[in-house]
């Protein structure tokens, strides 16, 4: 960068004052409500009445929920219909405040035992994908229930590692929020997410690759904005960026695609595996992105269209 | 270049044959990442340091680069970063598993 010359430095703004941060703030009241006594709370009751306090995080949801339908109204979805866009925002925020509370129930090892799925549909996709040797990636988009079923999956012989980005730090208004409960959010967060692969390490793609080598599950979240490198598409009726990292590993490793929709709540989710997509198996390094990446937005695409109020990303679409 | 490679695998003994997969995989480095280097000069542990931290797909181009040069298969155990950039290592590895498969063949 520039630095500007020595003799117009003198014109530069003064650095704004710092103000000192509060104590607290509202939100790690929240948060600290969310990681403590909530998190117990979890582990001692059953899920219905954890489920029953979703109320409590449905804070700003007036807000939320004019944003929410002002971008779904934009997205344009076909074969959601304008007039229940209202509804379906209504659902989407009932839903999010749900999976915030079924994150604690994975939270705890005795999970598993909670956790009631009424059906996996596909199944035999996931194992003739696995049976070529080569693995599979299981192209999800970010759906409420996603966390739930795949920690469900692991428990049930079927473990997934998941690619995502370095879990943020968050942002914290509060001196007792960024001391006492930032390193406490980043360590649920962790048992969460259960087995995963960071972007940011140099390792990442062997990483992804021994797995698929061993004949195992790799999970991606396709409607995310990780990767260096990106090209545009449509989605939901705007252009986006979509990474193309999953395509080299694709084209490297030899590796089966199978789409995974999960949907419902921890006390009643079920998980569809669809069809092996279909690979093109093009040459060059280009043109297996081109003649690919259609099928791969068009997926997950569907799964958002089929069911907007369980994708949690409305509000950062 | 090829011919001359296998002549010196053949002469030699096992550290020859090592020097020779070390060339190899030091000329698959250069071509999969597309360097401008001569092979000779190349600080291969260094720049695969480099390239690992700029993209990780480079790597995996790398590793499937070298997969295809001597028809073997990196086993998941040995797909670490660390035992890639020992480049004296990463040619015993490959020489033992070549001469495994072709004992087995």
């Amino acid at each position: 960068m520039k630095s500007l010359p020595k003799s117009d430095a003198r014109f530069a703004p003064p650095a704004p004052a710092v103000a000192p941060l509060p104590f607290l703030t509202v939100d790690d009241l929240f948060w600290f409500l969310y990681l403590y006594p909530l998190r117990f709370l979890a582990a001692a009751v059953p899920i219905g009445l954890i489920h029953s306090i979703g109320g409590l995080f449905a804070f700003r949801a007036r807000e939320r929920r004019e944003i929410a339908t002002r971008r779904m109204l934009a997205a344009k979805c076909a074969g959601i219909a304008r007039d229940q866009i209202p509804r379906i925002a209504g659902e989407f925020l009932a839903k999010s405040a749900i999976r915030m509370l079924d994150d604690l129930v994975v939270s705890w090892p005795s999970f598993p035992r909670k956790l009631r799925c009424s059906g996996i549909q596909g199944l035999e996709h996931i194992e003739r994908a696995r049976s070529a040797g080569q693995g599979a990636i299981l192209l999800t988009a970010h759906m409420c229930a996603s966390r739930v079923a795949k920690r469900y999956l692991a428990a049930s012989g079927y473990p997934i590692l998941s690619v995502r980005d370095e879990i943020s730090e968050g942002d914290w208004w509060g001196r007792f929020g960024r001391r006492n409960l930032a390193p406490r959010r980043l360590e649920l967060l962790r048992t969460i997410i259960g087995e995963a692969v960071y972007i940011e390490d140099r390792e990442c793609t062997l990483k992804i690759l021994g797995r698929l080598r061993s004949g195992g599950l790799v999970g991606i979240h396709y409607d995310g904005s990780s990767g260096t490198q990106s090209r545009p598409w449509s989605f939901l009726g705007a252009p986006r960026q979509f990474s193309t990292g999953i395509f080299d590993l694709v084209r490297l490793s030899d590796c089966a695609v199978v789409p995974m929709l999960c949907l419902g709540r921890s006390s009643d989710f079920r998980i569809v595996f669809e069809p092996m997509l279909d690979i093109v198996r093009a040459a060059g390094r280009e043109e297996f992105i081109r003649a690919n990446l259609p099928a791969f937005v068009e997926s997950i695409e569907k799964q958002i269209v089929d069911h907007p109020e369980e994708w949690e990303q409305w509000m950062t679409i | 270049m090829d011919d001359h490679l296998s002549r010196a695998t053949a002469v030699g003994g096992p550290v020859d044959a090592r020097k020779d997969t070390m060339a190899r995989i030091r000329r698959v480095f250069v071509k999969s990442l597309r360097l401008h280097v001569r092979e000779q000069e190349l600080p291969y542990a260094e720049m695969l340091e480099e390239a690992a931290i700029l993209d990780s797909i480079a790597v995996l181009e790398f590793v499937t680069a070298v997969e295809r040069e001597f028809g073997i298969s990196l086993e998941p155990e040995y797909l670490k970063f660390d035992f890639l950039r020992d480049l004296s290592g990463l040619a015993s590895y490959i020489d033992d598993r070549i001469e495994t498969r072709d004992e087995s063949q």
